[in-house]
């Protein structure tokens, strides 16, 4: 692992995108000039002692100077980044972990559940070809990206239905690799819908309740084949579908 | 002693640059820090717990954020001592500072078992020893709430070991004076006041723990006045040095335990929102008292 460096950058533009969903872009060469896909932050939400840890989020895409982050207000330290203006100054660290494995030239599948998408769009960024398909509870929650394919459960955006259903055997034949995100529920159902025969296709980035970030305090762990964890903030959070011991993970309830 | 307190350079015979120590669990074995460049301002780095045998630890989730502090129940999870001791301690004494090795166990013996096995390093200058796990050979209940335990398991390892160890105490019930003077008596070189408070979160929805093990160890900026009266007490009884654990975020904190009687001073949760801690709590100490 590289050094890791502690930055303090400047919000540069703050919006609500979606309700209770907020999008926050900041100036920091450090971090843009060297993250990957799939590569998370760990932000301040506040320069007082509370709360005591920071907030682990995934980089959303990267703009001129900095990066953009989007992210669900869920509780105190959200509401906190929520308030974040222009011109503040903000502790973060990173980039960090290990983003998703990007073969050059290879095409990809998405595919999103909810908040779960965001992320995608620093990946589409990056590779030449990409597919991709979304789920959501309700418009509400479908996050703005390029061009993809949209159901809803309530069908007020795209077609009505799960994100499982667009899954289809020429999706995933025609791809080279399989990307997933979005709650835990989703992503078990995603991939029992998978045929084994594509299953090493699969990268799957995960989250959980995280202490440091960067190793250390081995409190972010992922259930693993073969009945250990790994740590979802180095080793992962994108690990290869068939790393991750499903049956222990939902069990877990994170 | 003389106040405001001088900021020590000196324990257990050796010039330490700093009396910040980082706690155990907080800094792996302090390898990844070395990789990381963190280690500026660190006077010693303290192990994750080594345990005999390997150990997965808990089920996640194993932290949960409070309004006020942490919960953890990281499970102990470590690679074992043979592991530790072949893989870990040879780029464990690249670290430029000191480095003692947490050790715990399931029963009385196991401690100096580990110890013996780790003595076959010579990566790190000691010790620290947790009796603040159950012991499960015995009933289940902390080897330190019993100082005749807290005495057999200093006993122990004092006949395995010529280096220097601390006894790490539980604030989870026995009396602490009590443990502290028993592991004195079994040859412990210091006292590590303290563990983690138990602490438990519970949905009131449904009465479950999102802890899988119920009850998990709580750490917080807001423990501090409970970890400096606790090492005022054990520094007043005791004559070896007191390590403090807990409660600490700012440099005004670090000094505030020094003049309660502690020798070095311990920084776990801190780490978390910030890796290069150590550092700044010593900007911090050095600006507050001009030296």
């Amino acid at each position: 692992m590289s050094v890791i460096r502690d930055f303090d950058c400047v919000v540069k533009h703050s919006e609500q995108v979606l309700p209770g969903v907020v999008k926050i872009v900041f100036d920091c060469a450090g971090i843009a000039s060297v993250a990957l896909p799939g590569q998370f932050v760990q932000i301040e939400p506040s320069p007082g002692a509370f709360p005591v840890t920071r907030r682990p989020i995934t980089i959303n895409r990267l703009t001129e100077n900095g990066f953009e982050l989007l992210f669900d207000v869920i509780g105190p330290g959200t509401e906190l980044m929520a308030r974040m203006k222009p011109g503040d100054e903000v502790r973060i660290l990173g980039p960090l972990g290990c983003g998703w494995t990007v073969e050059p030239g290879s095409s990809w599948l998405l595919i999103g559940g909810g908040l779960g998408a965001a992320g995608f769009q620093f990946l589409m960024d990056t590779v030449d070809s990409t597919t991709v398909l979304i789920g959501a509870s309700d418009s509400d929650r479908v996050i703005p990206l390029g061009a993809c394919h949209v159901v809803t459960e309530d069908g007020s955006a795209g077609g009505r239905g799960l994100v499982t259903a667009l899954i289809s055997e020429e999706l995933l034949a025609g791809a080279d690799s399989i990307a997933v995100c979005g709650p835990v529920a989703m992503m078990e159902a995603v991939w029992s819908t998978i045929p084994e025969k594509y299953r090493d296709k699969v990268q799957i980035s995960t989250e959980s309740r995280m202490g440091c970030g960067w190793g250390v305090c081995d409190g972010c762990s992922i259930p693993v084949s073969g009945g250990g964890y790994k740590k979802c903030c180095k080793e992962g959070p994108v690990f290869s579908g068939i790393e991750i011991d499903w049956k222990r993970w939902k069990e877990a309830g994170l | 002693m003389s106040f405001p307190p001088a900021i020590p350079r000196e324990f257990w015979g050796h010039n330490f640059d700093s009396p910040v120590m980082l706690a155990s669990g907080t800094a792996g074995f302090g390898e990844e820090l070395l990789d990381l460049q963190c280690l500026s301002g660190v006077g010693a780095v303290v192990s994750k717990a080594v345990t005999f045998e390997p150990r997965a630890g808990n089920p996640p989730p194993r932290l949960l954020e409070t309004p006020f502090g942490l919960l953890n129940s990281i499970g102990l999870a470590n690679p074992g001592v043979y592991h530790v001791l072949k893989h870990i301690l040879p780029v464990a004494a690249g670290l430029p500072c000191p480095l003692l090795i947490n050790v715990a166990g399931e029963s009385v013996d196991e401690f100096a078992d580990v110890v013996r096995v780790l003595e076959g390093s010579s990566a790190h200058m000691g010790y620290e020893i947790n009796v603040s796990c159950p012991n499960v050979a015995e009933g289940g209940a902390a080897f330190g709430v019993d100082p005749q335990v807290v005495l057999r398991v200093a006993q122990g390892v004092s006949r395995v070991t010529d280096r220097p160890f601390s006894v790490k105490l539980t604030p989870n019930g026995g009396d602490m004076v009590q443990s502290a003077e028993a592991a004195v008596e079994g040859g412990a070189s210091a006292i590590t006041v303290c563990n983690t408070f138990l602490g438990m979160h519970i949905n009131w929805q449904d009465g479950k723990s999102v802890i899988k093990r119920k009850v998990a160890g709580y750490t917080s900026p807001a423990l501090l006045p409970l970890v400096v009266a606790k090492v005022w007490q054990v520094s007043n009884a005791v004559s070896v040095p007191v390590i403090s654990s807990g409660g600490v975020s700012r440099g005004d904190d670090v000094l505030q335990l020094l003049a309660a009687g502690a020798q070095m001073v311990q920084v776990g949760t801190r780490l978390m929102r910030r890796p290069f801690a150590a550092a700044e709590l010593i900007d911090e100490m050095k600006k507050l008292t001009g030296e």
